[in-house]
């Protein structure tokens, strides 16, 4: 009983924390999405004039995720799309990494005196959150198991 | 799955609504009109305060004719020599690179920086807007 409360305990605080991470990085972008649209353009995989369509819409999507991962009714999609989204950005990384590009990740807005190029910081971070949306999504999985048998 | 995919559309919907919400308070700029300053391009009036390296991507007679001091004369069809002209100057004291070629409307400038992008990903490098025409007027 004590282990199940103690894994419930761990589930909650990757939420609260992929939460906070997600929220906290969209918020900044939201306010500049001129300085975001030049971190995506400084990634070199994608043009100018598509990276003000991502500047536009991925901080809201973090936002609706970051938030939606609290809620009952959007957290199993919202944690997937969370570990796609980290998946993907730490790609980015790698990739930028390989091309030797000395960057600003842009990850919390433009203004926040990052260090672009620790890729190997970044990339780390990026895992750490990974491991907690796995951590979230089996908790849902396994919720959805229960619900099942019990019907 | 279907409750995946409702989720999936309630989470896109809010998406799209947080996305109007910045294009109509005009937050966002409007990603399909064109900005006044195209990523990769830095205004005089900016470059002037820095302390930077000048590339001249103008042909030779042209450059001959006149060039901004101390620029370093480096196109396509001269790209190996000056390349290492802008190598020793640049590692000797390495500051941002503003390539220029004669005016807003020639492309050069922003091919030489883009390739020079890829030659060296470690500097800070720039087309002059307006180009050689923003200097002289």
């Amino acid at each position: 009983m004590g282990t199940l409360k103690q894994k419930s305990l761990f589930v909650l605080i990757a939420r609260l924390v992929l939460a906070g991470v997600f929220v906290m990085a969209a918020l900044p972008k939201l306010q500049d999405p001129v300085a975001f649209a030049t971190s995506v353009a400084d990634f070199r995989i994608i043009g100018p004039e598509h990276s003000a369509w991502v500047a536009l819409g991925l901080p809201w999507l973090e936002l609706v995720i970051g938030i939606g991962i609290l809620l009952p009714q959007i957290r199993r999609t919202s944690g997937a799309l969370i570990g796609l989204l980290l998946a993907l950005f730490i790609g980015l990384h790698c990739s930028a990494w390989a091309r030797g590009l000395d960057i600003s990740c842009g990850c919390f807005g433009a203004e926040t005196g990052e260090t672009g190029s620790d890729y190997r910081w970044l990339m780390a971070r990026n895992i750490v959150l990974l491991l907690a949306v796995a951590l979230v999504l089996r908790q849902d999985l396994r919720n959805k198991r229960e619900a099942l048998g019990s019907n | 799955m279907s409750r995946l995919l409702r989720e999936f559309s309630i989470i896109a919907l809010l998406t799209c609504i947080g996305a109007a919400f910045s294009l109509f308070n005009g937050l966002a700029p409007l990603p399909w009109v064109e900005p006044d300053l195209p990523a990769g391009e830095i205004r005089l009036v900016d470059a002037r305060v820095l302390n930077v390296l000048w590339i001249d991507a103008r042909g030779e007679d042209a450059y001959q004719q006149g060039h901004i001091p101390d620029a370093i004369q480096l196109n396509e069809d001269n790209w190996d020599d000056g390349i290492f002209t802008l190598m020793d100057a640049w590692l000797g004291n390495p500051r941002p690179i503003i390539v220029y070629c004669s005016s807003a409307r020639c492309g050069t400038s922003s091919r030489v920086a883009e390739r020079l992008r890829d030659a060296l990903p470690a500097a800070e490098i720039y087309s002059l807007h307006g180009g050689w025409d923003a200097w002289v007027h």
